[in-house]
C-alpha cells in the first residue's frame, strides 16, 4: 500500500524533473541554423569532400596529364577521362587531355581519386550545392574549355616515379 | 469597455429592428451562430496548428516552420491548401460508406461541443441545465468516428489502433467524468452559467484548493488520453501502427482527422479552463477590491482564451517530454491510479462541500 | 593456442592441422564436420562467430569461425569442400550453433549449396525466383535475366532437405504460418524497423505470436562487388555497412589487409583511429538512444541524441572530411594528420557529452514510463545470446562478456586503460533495459578512452608508404574489431592478386535480428519495437 503511493509519488517527481529538461531547452535558443539566411557564416569545413575539382590557374592551365589512375581507381566509375594523340611542335606525339568528365550523381566522395593522382591535378573542394533540375547536370566537365597542360619545370620522368607514392606528401609541403 | 457580448446584443438589436418576422430574426442569427462556429472552429485548428509546430519545434531545440510569412505562421495556410488539393485516394474492399462518414463524425462530435461552450460573458450558443453533462457526453462521439475509420479501412493497423482507442477512451471518460462531478458538487448545478456565476467571486480551483487541484489534475491528463495525443497516442502510435486508425486515410479525410484532434485538444483545455479556472472570469479575490478591479478591465474571452491556451501549452509540454505509454500501462494508470483517485476525490469534496469547508 | 592445437587433434582424430595459418584451422570431410562440431561445441566452443561459403573453384564449401564464451580468445577454424557443383549438400550446424541458421540460409543464397536437416532453405537476401547463385566464380551475371520478375516472392514455403534412412535426399517443404493466423507486415517500409527490415509478424491480439525477419531490401551485393575492387576501393564500400560505425568498419577492414601485408602502423595513426572509432561509438549510441526514444513516442529525446551526435560530426567533418562516412583510416595510416586544434575540440566535447548524459538520465531513464516499458520485456538469457551469436552491448547486457576491444585488443586499445561495461547477471536478465543503459554507460567508458588517448598522442607520423597497389600474400585472414554493434569481422581470401578471392563481413546485425523472434514471443507489439530498438540493429549491415 506504501509502495503504491511512492511509486506515484516518485513517478510524479521523475516526470516533473523530466519536464524541466524540456523546458530548460525551450527557453535557451535553437541550435538549428537558417539556412541560406546565414549561408555566409555556414561554411564547411576546408577539408569536407563535396565536389571534385580541377584547379586552372590564371592562365588556364591545369596539371591533368590525362593519364587515367583517377579513373581507374573510382571504385563507382565516377570519372570519365578521354584523351587525344596530337604532335607536338617538336613533332612527337603526345597524349593530352580531351575532356575530363565527372559525375557527381555517382560519385561516394571517397576520396580515392584525389590520393592516388600523381600529379596532384584534381582536388576536392567543399561546394556542396549540388541540386539541379536534371540528372544530365550533375555530369561536370572539369577541364575548361580551351585550357592545356601546365608546363611543369621537373621532367616528366620524375613525375612518373611518384605515381607509386600516395598524394599525402605534396599535400603535406603546401 | 466594450466586451463581445454587446457586440451580440447590438447584432440582435439591429436585425430585430429592420426584420419584421421573429422567425426570420431568429433564422438569420442561427445560420450567424453556425457560421461563426464554424469560422472560430477553423481558425482555432489553424492556430493550434502552428502554435503545436512552433512549440513543438523550441521544446526541440529547432526553429520550426518559418519560411511561409514571419516565423512561418502562414505555413498551415499552405499546409491547408495543400490538403485540399490531395486526392482522396479509394480504397477497394472496405465499406464505403462508413469509411467516408467516420471522419464526419469525428468532426461533428467536436463541433458540437463548441455549441456548449462559454467563449465569454454571454457569449454561448446554447445554455443548457446540464452543460457539463452535454459537454462530456458530445465530446466524446468523435471515439466512434474514430472505431468507424479503424474498422472500415479494412486494414491491420487501422484495426488495431480502432481496438485501442476504444479501450483507452471508454477507461479515461470515466475519471474525465467523475473528476468533474467533484466540481459539480462543488457548485451545485451542472449549468455552465451557473458555474461561471458562482466562480466570478473566486475560481473553484481556489475555492476548494485540494480536491478542486486534485481533480483538475485527473482531468486534464483524462482528457489529454481521450485526444489520442501522445503520450497517449497509441490508436496512431506512428512507430508501431504507422498511424494506426487513420492509416488509409488521404486529402481531406485525413484533414478532418486532422482538424478535429486539434479541435479537441482545444474543447478539452476549454472545458478545464471553464469548470476548474473560472472560464472567462477574471482573476478575482475576496478582500483585494483594486487587484480584482483591475482584472476586471481585461475582456472576459482574453480571460478564457488566455486559460485555454496556457492549459493548452501544458498538455504539449506533456505530449513533447514523455515516451508513449503501453496498453497494460494506460488501462493501469486508469483503472488502478485514477479512478480510485478521483472516486476519493468525490468523497473528499462531498465531506467539504456538507460541511462547509471551502472558501 | 597449444591447448586448442591439443583440443583439436583429440575432436579430429587422424586430422593434422592445416599449416601456416593465422588461427588453429581443421580442413574436414563433409560427413566429418557435425561430429567434430559437436565435439567442440561440447569442449565449450558455443559461440560460432562466422560462416562463410567459398568457390574454389572446383568445389564449394564452408568456413567456419568458432569461439568460446568462456575461453573468450580461443578461435579456431573448420574448413570443408564438397566437389559436387550440380548439387552440392552439406549437413547442418544450426541445431549445434543456432546462428548458423541465417549464415547456412546465406550460403545456400549465394552459392546454392543446401544443408541437410536445415528447417527453412529459402533464400535470404535474393529473391525466392533468382537464378542461379551469384557467388559461384563461374555465375555469368550478364546475359541472362535474373529474375523472372512474374512470381511473387515465395516467402510462406520453408523448403528443407532430410536424408532417409538410404542416404538418399528428401525435399520437404513446411508452412511458415497457419492458415487462420493474423498476420501483419511491419516493413519493409515502417518507421521503426531502422531501415528496410521486413518482419512479418504473427499476432494474437496485441500479442506477438511468431516474428520472421525477411532480409535482402537494401542488399548491394558488397561481398560480391568487392571481389572486382582493389583493397583500397573496398574501404569506401565497408563504411557503407553498418553506417553508424562507418569508422570502425573502416579500421577493421585496414587492419586486415596491413597485417595480411605486413605493413606497420605508425602510433599516432593508431591511436587517432582508435579515438575515431570511440567517437563513431559514441555517435552510434547517442542515434540508438534517440532512436529508441522515438521509437517509444518521445520524439524530443531523439532530436536531442542527433543535437550532441552533430558534434561528433563537426570533428569527422574537420579531420576525415565526411561527416556520417569521414573516409579518414586508408591502408597505411590515415589521409590527413589531425588538424591543429583537434585536442581541444575532443576535450571540449568530451566534457560536453559528460554533462548530456545527465540529462539524457533526466529525461528518459528515469522516466517512470519509459523505464517501466524497458523493464522485464524482452529477455535474452546469456545461453540464447551465445548461441545466436548476439554480441556487442546485446550480449553484454544479458551477461555474456564478449568485448573484442578485450578479447583480441587492437591498435591502441593495448594501451588504454578502460573496463568492459557488463551487466550484472545477478541482479539483471538481459531485458530491453538493460541493453538501454549499458548503451549509456559504454558511451562514458568511451569517453575516458578518448580523454586518455587525445591527450597523450604520439608524434610518429600519421602514414607509412605503402605500395600503391596492394596485394596480399596468398591466404586467409580474418581480423575482428568491435563495432557499435558487437562483433564485427573481416574474412579475406586472397589468391595473391590485387583483387580479393573472397571477402566476407561477419554482420554483427544479422544475428541481432535473428534474435527478434524469442526475444518478442509473447510480448506486445509496443514491447515488438522497444525490443528492436534495444538491439539496435542497422539494416544495411546485415544486408551488405
Amino acid at each position: 500500500m506504501i509502495k503504491y503511493f511512492t511509486n506515484i509519488f516518485s513517478g510524479i517527481v521523475n516526470l516533473l524533473k523530466g519536464m524541466k529538461v524540456t523546458g530548460k531547452v525551450l527557453i535557451s535558443p535553437a541550435v538549428t541554423q537558417p539556412y541560406p539566411e546565414k549561408r555566409d557564416e555556414l561554411k564547411p569545413k576546408d577539408r569536407f569532400r563535396a565536389e571534385l575539382t580541377m584547379p586552372h590557374n590564371a592562365s588556364n592551365e591545369h596539371k591533368c596529364t590525362a593519364c587515367g589512375i583517377c579513373a581507374m581507381n573510382c571504385p563507382n566509375q565516377t570519372i570519365q577521362v578521354t584523351k587525344n594523340k596530337i604532335t607536338d611542335e617538336n613533332g612527337k606525339p603526345k597524349i593530352i587531355l580531351d575532356q575530363y568528365l565527372y559525375d557527381i550523381g555517382s560519385c561516394i566522395f571517397c576520396g580515392l581519386c584525389t590520393r592516388v593522382c600523381p600529379q596532384g591535378a584534381i582536388e576536392f573542394t567543399t561546394n556542396f550545392e549540388h541540386a539541379v533540375y536534371t540528372r544530365s547536370k550533375l555530369v561536370k566537365q572539369l577541364n575548361q574549355p580551351g585550357s592545356k597542360k601546365m608546363e611543369v619545370a621537373k621532367p616528366a620522368a620524375a613525375q612518373q616515379k611518384v605515381d607509386a607514392e600516395p598524394k599525402q606528401n605534396n599535400e603535406n609541403n603546401q | 469597455m466594450l466586451q463581445l457580448s454587446d457586440i451580440i446584443t447590438w447584432i440582435h438589436e439591429f436585425l430585430s429592428a429592420n426584420i419584421p418576422a421573429e422567425w426570420a430574426v431568429k433564422l438569420i442569427e442561427y445560420v450567424l451562430v453556425g457560421l461563426g462556429f464554424l469560422t472560430l472552429y477553423a481558425l482555432i485548428a489553424l492556430f493550434l496548428i502552428i502554435f503545436e509546430r512552433k512549440i513543438c519545434a523550441y521544446f526541440q531545440c529547432r526553429l520550426g516552420p518559418n519560411r511561409v510569412g514571419p516565423w512561418g505562421i502562414f505555413q498551415v495556410i499552405a499546409d491547408m491548401v495543400k490538403i485540399l488539393l490531395k486526392e482522396i485516394i479509394p480504397l477497394k474492399h472496405n465499406d464505403k460508406l462508413l469509411y467516408y462518414a467516420a471522419p464526419f463524425i469525428v468532426i461533428m462530435g467536436s463541433l458540437l461541443t463548441f455549441g456548449g461552450l462559454q467563449f465569454a460573458k454571454g457569449v454561448h450558443g446554447v445554455d443548457f441545465n446540464i452543460g457539463v453533462f452535454y459537454l462530456l457526453a458530445v465530446s466524446s462521439i468523435s471515439i466512434i468516428g474514430v472505431m468507424l475509420a479503424g474498422w472500415s479501412s479494412n486494414n491491420k493497423y487501422s484495426l488495431i489502433g480502432a481496438m485501442r482507442s476504444g479501450a483507452q477512451v471508454i477507461s479515461f471518460e470515466l475519471s474525465a467524468c467523475l473528476s468533474m462531478m467533484a466540481m459539480v458538487i462543488l457548485c451545485g448545478s451542472m449549468n455552465l452559467s451557473d458555474m461561471m456565476e458562482s466562480q466570478g467571486r473566486l475560481w473553484f480551483i481556489f475555492q476548494a484548493p485540494i480536491p478542486a487541484f486534485i481533480g483538475m489534475v485527473i482531468y486534464l491528463i483524462a482528457a489529454h488520453a481521450e485526444t489520442n495525443r501522445g503520450p497517449f497516442d497509441l490508436p496512431e502510435a506512428e512507430s508501431e501502427l504507422t498511424a494506426g486508425y487513420h492509416v488509409e486515410y488521404s486529402g481531406i479525410t485525413f484533414g478532418f482527422f486532422y482538424v478535429g484532434e486539434y479541435c479537441n485538444l482545444f474543447i478539452n483545455a476549454a472545458i478545464g479552463a471553464l469548470v476548474f479556472l473560472g472560464g472567462w472570469q477574471p482573476l478575482h479575490f475576496p478582500g483585494c477590491e483594486g487587484f480584482n478591479a483591475v482584472m476586471d478591465y481585461i475582456p472576459s474571452c482574453v480571460w478564457f482564451f488566455g486559460k485555454t491556451l496556457l492549459l493548452i501549452f501544458l498538455s504539449l509540454w506533456v505530449r513533447w517530454s514523455f515516451p508513449r505509454l503501453r496498453i497494460d500501462q494506460l488501462l493501469h494508470l486508469e483503472w488502478k491510479i485514477m479512478l480510485p483517485f478521483s472516486l476519493f476525490n468525490i468523497l473528499l469534496m462531498a465531506v467539504l462541500v456538507a460541511n462547509g469547508w471551502v472558501f | 593456442m597449444e591447448d586448442i592445437k591439443k583440443l583439436l587433434a583429440k575432436v579430429a582424430s587422424g586430422k593434422t592441422l592445416a599449416e601456416n595459418t593465422q588461427y588453429p584451422t581443421l580442413e574436414l570431410e563433409p560427413n566429418e564436420v557435425r561430429a567434430v562440431a559437436q565435439k567442440l561445441k561440447d569442449a565449450g566452443f558455443d559461440y560460432l562467430i562466422n560462416l562463410t561459403g567459398v568457390d574454389y573453384g572446383d568445389a564449394l564449401g564452408t568456413v567456419y569461425h568458432i569461439s568460446s564464451s568462456t575461453d573468450k580468445t580461443a578461435l579456431v577454424v573448420l574448413k570443408t569442400k564438397t566437389a559436387d557443383r550440380e548439387n552440392p549438400v552439406l549437413h547442418t550446424v544450426c541445431d549445434i550453433w543456432q546462428s548458423a541458421n541465417l549464415y547456412e540460409r546465406e550460403v545456400y543464397d549465394f552459392f546454392g549449396i543446401r544443408f541437410i536437416n536445415h528447417p527453412d532453405m529459402r533464400r535470404i537476401f535474393l529473391r525466392g525466383d533468382w537464378k542461379g547463385f551469384p557467388f559461384r566464380k563461374d555465375y555469368n551475371e550478364v546475359n541472362e535475366t535474373p529474375t523472372t520478375n512474374v512470381d511473387i516472392d515465395d516467402l510462406e514455403t520453408l523448403p528443407s532437405i532430410t536424408l532417409d534412412r538410404d542416404g538418399k535426399i528428401v525435399e520437404k517443404n513446411a508452412k511458415l504460418f497457419g492458415a487462420n493466423e493474423y498476420v501483419v507486415n511491419i516493413g519493409p517500409q515502417h518507421p521503426a524497423t531502422h531501415g528496410v527490415l521486413h518482419l512479418r509478424t504473427s499476432l494474437d491480439g496485441e500479442i506477438v505470436k511468431k516474428i520472421d525477419p525477411n532480409f535482402g531490401y537494401i542488399h548491394r551485393g558488397i561481398e560480391k562487388l568487392a571481389e572486382n575492387l582493389t583493397y583500397p576501393q573496398i574501404l569506401p564500400y565497408t563504411e557503407r555497412l553498418d553506417y553508424l560505425s562507418g569508422s570502425i568498419n573502416r579500421h577493421a577492414f585496414c587492419m586486415c589487409v596491413e597485417n595480411a601485408a605486413g605493413i606497420e602502423v605508425p602510433q599516432r595513426a593508431q591511436y587517432v583511429r582508435v579515438i575515431f572509432d570511440e567517437l563513431t561509438r559514441i555517435a552510434s549510441h547517442l542515434l540508438g538512444w534517440g532512436c529508441m526514444a522515438m521509437d517509444m513516442g518521445a520524439i524530443t529525446a531523439f532530436i536531442y541524441g542527433m543535437r550532441d551526435r552533430e558534434k561528433i560530426m563537426d570533428i569527422f567533418e574537420e579531420n576525415g572530411g565526411g561527416r556520417l562516412m569521414p573516409a579518414y583510416s586508408i591502408i597505411g595510416g590515415l589521409t590527413k594528420d589531425v588538424t591543429s586544434g583537434f585536442e581541444k575540440t575532443v576535450l571540449d566535447f568530451v566534457s560536453y557529452m559528460r554533462e548530456s548524459i545527465k540529462e539524457y538520465h533526466t529525461l528518459y531513464t528515469h522516466n517512470p514510463i519509459a523505464s517501466d516499458r524497458m523493464h522485464n520485456v524482452g529477455w535474452l538469457t546469456k545461453e540464447t545470446a551465445v548461441a545466436l551469436g548476439a554480441t556487442g552491448p546485446t550480449g553484454r547486457a544479458s551477461g555474456w562478456s564478449n568485448d573484442v576491444r578485450k578479447i583480441a585488443p587492437y591498435s591502441a586499445y593495448t594501451k588504454v586503460n578502460f573496463k568492459e561495461i557488463l551487466r550484472n547477471t545477478d541482479t539483471c536478465k538481459g531485458d530491453s533495459f538493460d541493453r538501454y543503459i549499458i548503451r549509456l554507460d559504454e558511451v562514458e567508458e568511451s569517453l575516458n578512452i578518448i580523454e586518455q588517448l587525445v591527450t597523450n598522442l604520439p608524434g610518429d607520423g600519421f602514414q607509412v608508404k605503402v605500395p600503391a597497389i596492394v596485394k596480399l600474400p596468398e591466404g586467409e585472414y580474418y581480423q575482428r574489431a568491435e563495432t557499435a554493434r558487437g562483433d564485427f569481422g573481416v574474412y579475406i581470401k586472397s589468391d595473391g592478386n590485387k583483387n580479393p578471392y573472397r571477402v566476407k563481413f561477419r554482420s554483427p546485425c544479422m544475428t541481432l535480428i535473428s534474435a527478434l523472434d524469442p526475444l518478442c514471443k509473447g510480448e506486445k507489439i509496443a514491447d515488438l519495437i522497444t525490443i528492436g530498438a534495444s538491439l539496435d540493429y542497422v539494416i544495411p549491415c546485415a544486408d551488405r
